[in-house]
């Protein structure tokens, strides 16, 4: 195993997953990603595998630790939490493509489900989108 | 383009092309599913130092090709356009990382991550 490994991995994963919360996986280059978490490439390759490696504990990162504290909380604080932001980009852009993602999204959502009813859920994830375009939230 | 990559069964087979298998010293490589850690898109990863050649050929902005020693690790290269590179980690291999170019990156990113997620 190579040398240049000296960083905080649950901080480049928090980092990662703003980052793909505000540009999609897409748009987010590695060289992105290395000046971004201030992680060296080599590093990177040795402890995510990937690109879609790093994005996958990014986004089980945010739904652990940003989405599934916030599920039965008041609607407007749902709506003004860009903490669902990497959920909305992740159902959109990567779930139809990537099995795992996929999973990932459907098993939060069928928890949002429980704790109101999907229309709301489906109400709440909108009205998100909306405060993104508009940058209320 | 350099190499050709295909999923055969459990293993990732990469065929190099033509006078890539002189420069490169490689005609193929086959390594199991299982060590495959993953694949990326990356034609940033030719600007970085390649680390000390220890087979092979290289010809700064017109090829890399061969084997490479970088920090403890060997990694394999075998680019000439940086824009179709691909980066595959793997685990439990000589090679920490095989650095490819392909005629379809997007595709053979897609191929070798969804072969992973199968396996």
């Amino acid at each position: 195993m190579g040398r240049p490994r000296a960083f905080d991995e649950t901080e480049a994963v928090q980092a990662a997953a703003a980052l793909f919360a505000r540009r999609a996986f897409d748009g987010v280059s590695v060289d992105d990603l290395v000046s971004h978490l201030g992680v060296h490439r080599n590093s990177l390759y040795q402890v995510f595998g990937s690109k879609r490696g790093l994005y996958l504990r990014a986004l089980r990162w945010s739904l652990q630790h940003q989405v599934r504290p916030l599920i039965g909380a008041d609607t407007a604080v749902l709506v003004s939490e860009p903490a669902l932001d990497l959920l909305l980009m992740a159902a959109t852009e990567r779930a139809p493509e990537d099995p795992e993602v996929a999973r990932e999204v459907s098993t939060i959502l069928a928890e949002l489900d429980t704790a109101v009813r999907p229309e709301t859920t489906a109400t709440l994830l909108g009205m998100r989108l909306r405060a993104r375009v508009t940058r209320e939230g | 383009m350099a190499a050709e990559i295909r999923v055969d069964g459990d293993t990732l087979v990469v065929d190099i092309i033509g006078m890539d298998k002189f420069w490169a010293l490689k005609s193929r490589l086959e390594i199991p599913l299982a060590h495959v850690a993953g694949a990326t898109l990356d034609p940033g990863v030719d600007r970085e130092f390649k680390g000390i050649r220890t087979g092979g050929t290289h010809f700064p902005g017109w090829l890399t090709a061969g084997r490479f020693r970088k920090d403890g690790e060997m990694v394999f290269w075998d680019v000439r356009d940086p824009n179709k590179a691909v980066v595959i980690a793997l685990r439990d291999e000589t090679y920490a990382r095989l650095i490819i170019e392909v005629a379809d990156p997007r595709a053979t990113v897609d191929l070798v991550e969804h072969a992973i997620i199968r396996s």
